[in-house]
């Protein structure tokens, strides 16, 4: 691809529009840790069963994309809402490896389970804007990915207000605080806990129905989302939403650069390595939290 | 002079008899089953072991990686390439067209995957150097980015390395028996070693930092060195590993570097036991049997004939479905069985010797 101006500013439309779904997939994860103080290396499969759900959705029952969203994310919240009641809760506070082997495990069973179900091939979901892209001079920009930004933005401010106006909120914010004093104000922390899985896997359902529209996806999608996530947290720091937001953006900009600038094997490679300068420099991220 | 009482002791030790009796019987059995599969899957079962091991004594100081194919990659690549061009050179130096199988070539081998092993923890130690200050999930994601990176490289440098296509090494050591024997050497002594090293001073040190980093950093363990010491431990086995793969297989490529040769040793020893010398190589028994049965040809078309119709999507429904079981076993025994399936036995064998005991008490 030449580099010019039009192709510059179509790579950070691009980047804004993968950054907004690692800006999802971040957010679930970073409330997760905040909350719970747990990191679910399985949260990627998270996403990839959204974009399945989301596509079996639209492609059986001929709904629309994006309201096939919402549905899937009902169901990825289950699915999360299981998960914490049948794993991470029974291992919680102990050996943090024990957490790694779980999530592991997690990630064979997902991906292993989707290729059952949904087979090896890869799909794309179909989007009633599918085809149609908004044309400026000398470049051209998919409206999905246009859409995909918008539900973004709405999601993380509906989610906002979730966190800052509502007594669910409060109660996760005291619970992340300090989950024994949070217990001492009579907050169910086990049900705050079920909770907050449930929203951050949500999370990762809307981030997979975007992703599955955008891309074509397929059992193994998971995998560098999640860890691309991680590094956004550890960018922007483990508990904080506002860095999430900017450390998706900017790593979203970065990659697709690095992709326009050296080609596409450099994508993730570049993305590690600035990842492992951060933490060389600061073992705990950027704006991260001193006693973790 | 406390490794020289160590080993002594060792020399004098029922488990340095178990290991001569292990490598006896190691040798003996594929000659009484005389079939060339058996000798594949255990010869493919060692030299995992010498991985999984590696991987466990890594975890063994409380440092879980998530990118060890790394370090198995760097090995298999290293011994690949030096001994091809070691065996090259002697080519041309004796002026035949093949490379002759001997004494010498053997002694290439095993030069050539220690230097594999030597390259590897280079490389673990550089590495090490950034990961020790690192913690649970920091390391995890750190390492699993060296893995990526290092595929990355190695297909950048495809000039040096020809791992985007792959090639086979040379052949040095003839394959069949005598690579076994060579698989199981390597794999009893560097298991040994390992165990060795586990059970001294170095290893109590280990313990210490995985049970508590802040206070064995309080009772004066030098937590930085120690976790060093551990990580260039563990990548010298992993690269060893690496080399005896590329020349078992007879082939190497980058898919080597892949996350699925990361977890590998993660699941086998999670499954075997954590923390322990056997829990490693059960999980390699387990995993590596479990897969070169489901890749049988008779074994596929039966999975494909009796599963098949469930699964339309899925050209091979074996190794999902038991990916699918081995994910659902780690969480199982994760959760209710953190010492693996190495206790599990062990309970089981006191169970039916028990039991034998109170009957023959029962007979007098």
């Amino acid at each position: 691809m030449d580099i010019t101006a039009p192709t510059i500013i179509l790579t950070l439309v691009w980047g804004v529009a993968i950054g907004c779904v690692y800006i999802l997939l971040a957010t679930g994860l970073n409330i997760i840790f905040g909350v719970m103080k747990l990191v679910n290396f399985a949260h990627g499969q998270l996403l990839m069963i959204g974009a399945y759900l989301t596509w079996t959705i639209t492609y059986s029952a001929g709904l629309n994309a994006y309201a096939a969203i919402i549905l899937s994310m009902l169901v990825v919240a289950c699915i999360g809402v299981a998960v914490e009641r049948l794993t991470f809760r029974r291992i919680l506070g102990g050996d943090k490896l024990n957490e790694i082997f779980v999530s592991l495990g997690l990630i064979y069973i997902f991906e292993n389970a989707a290729m059952l179900i949904w087979g090896a091939n890869s799909k794309q979901i179909v989007s009633p804007l599918a085809g149609l892209s908004l044309a400026l001079p000398s470049i051209s920009i998919t409206y999905d990915r246009i859409v995909a930004v918008f539900v973004v933005i709405v999601t993380l401010i509906a989610f906002g207000l979730l966190i800052q106006k509502t007594k669910i909120g409060l109660a996760m914010r005291a619970t992340s605080q300090r989950n024994s004093t949070a217990m001492l104000m009579g907050i169910n922390v086990e049900t705050i806990y079920m909770l907050t899985f449930a929203i951050g896997s949500a999370l990762a359902a809307v981030a997979g129905g975007l992703y599955g529209i955008i891309f074509s996806f397929d059992y193994q999608v998971g995998a560098i989302p999640t860890i691309i996530a991680f590094a956004i947290i550890i960018l922007g720091g483990l508990g904080s939403i506002k860095g999430a937001i900017i450390g998706g953006l900017l790593y979203g900009i970065v990659e697709q650069l690095a992709t326009l600038f050296f080609g596409g094997v450099w994508g993730s490679a570049v993305a590690f390595a600035m990842l492992i300068v951060v933490l060389i420099i600061r073992p705990n991220g950027i704006f991260g939290e001193k006693g973790e | 002079m406390q490794i020289k009482q160590a080993v002594t002791s060792f020399l004098r030790s029922k488990g340095f008899q178990i290991m001569l009796g292990a490598f006896a019987l190691l040798a003996i059995i594929p000659v009484l089953a005389n079939n060339n599969f058996f000798l594949y899957v255990f010869t493919l079962i060692f030299v995992f072991a010498i991985y999984a091991s590696s991987w466990n004594l890594l975890a063994n100081s409380g440092q879980g990686s998530l990118g060890h194919a790394a370090f198995l990659g760097i090995g298999g690549f290293a011994s690949a390439l030096i001994g091809g061009s070691m065996s090259s050179a002697i080519i041309v130096s004796l002026g035949v067209t093949k490379m002759p199988i001997g004494a010498l070539s053997v002694l290439i081998q095993i030069v050539v995957i220690l230097i594999g092993g030597l390259l590897s923890a280079g490389i673990g130690f550089l590495i090490g150097l950034a990961c020790v200050r690192l913690k649970a999930w920091y390391l995890a994601m750190v390492t699993f980015g060296f893995s990526v990176i290092a595929s990355t490289l190695s297909s950048q440098l495809d000039v040096v390395t020809n791992g985007i296509n792959g090639f086979a090494p040379t052949t040095l050591v003839p394959s069949g028996y005598p690579f076994y024997i060579l698989v199981i050497t390597f794999a009893v002594t560097s298991i040994t070693t390992m165990s060795l090293i586990m059970k001294s001073r170095i290893g109590l040190a280990f313990r210490a930092i995985h049970g508590n980093e802040e206070e064995a950093k309080m009772i004066g363990i030098n937590t930085a060195k120690y976790k060093l010491i551990a990580f260039v431990i563990s990548t010298f086995f992993a690269g060893i590993a690496g080399g005896l793969y590329a020349y078992f297989i007879r082939f190497i490529q980058n898919d080597i570097f892949s996350p699925a040769n990361s977890f590998l040793p993660l699941i086998m020893t999670v499954i075997g036991g954590l923390g322990t010398v056997a829990g490693p190589i059960i999980g390699s028994i387990f995993l590596v049997s479990l897969q070169q049965t489901l890749a049988l040809p008779s074994v596929v078309e039966m999975m494909r004939s009796s599963l098949g119709a469930y699964f339309p999507g899925v050209s091979n429904v074996g190794p999902p479905i038991s990916y699918l079981l081995i994910g659902i076993i780690l969480v199982l025994i994760v959760i209710f069985s953190p010492k693996g399936l190495a206790p599990l036995f062990r309970k089981l064998l006191k169970y039916i010797t028990s039991e034998e005991k109170t009957k023959e008490t029962k007979k007098q």
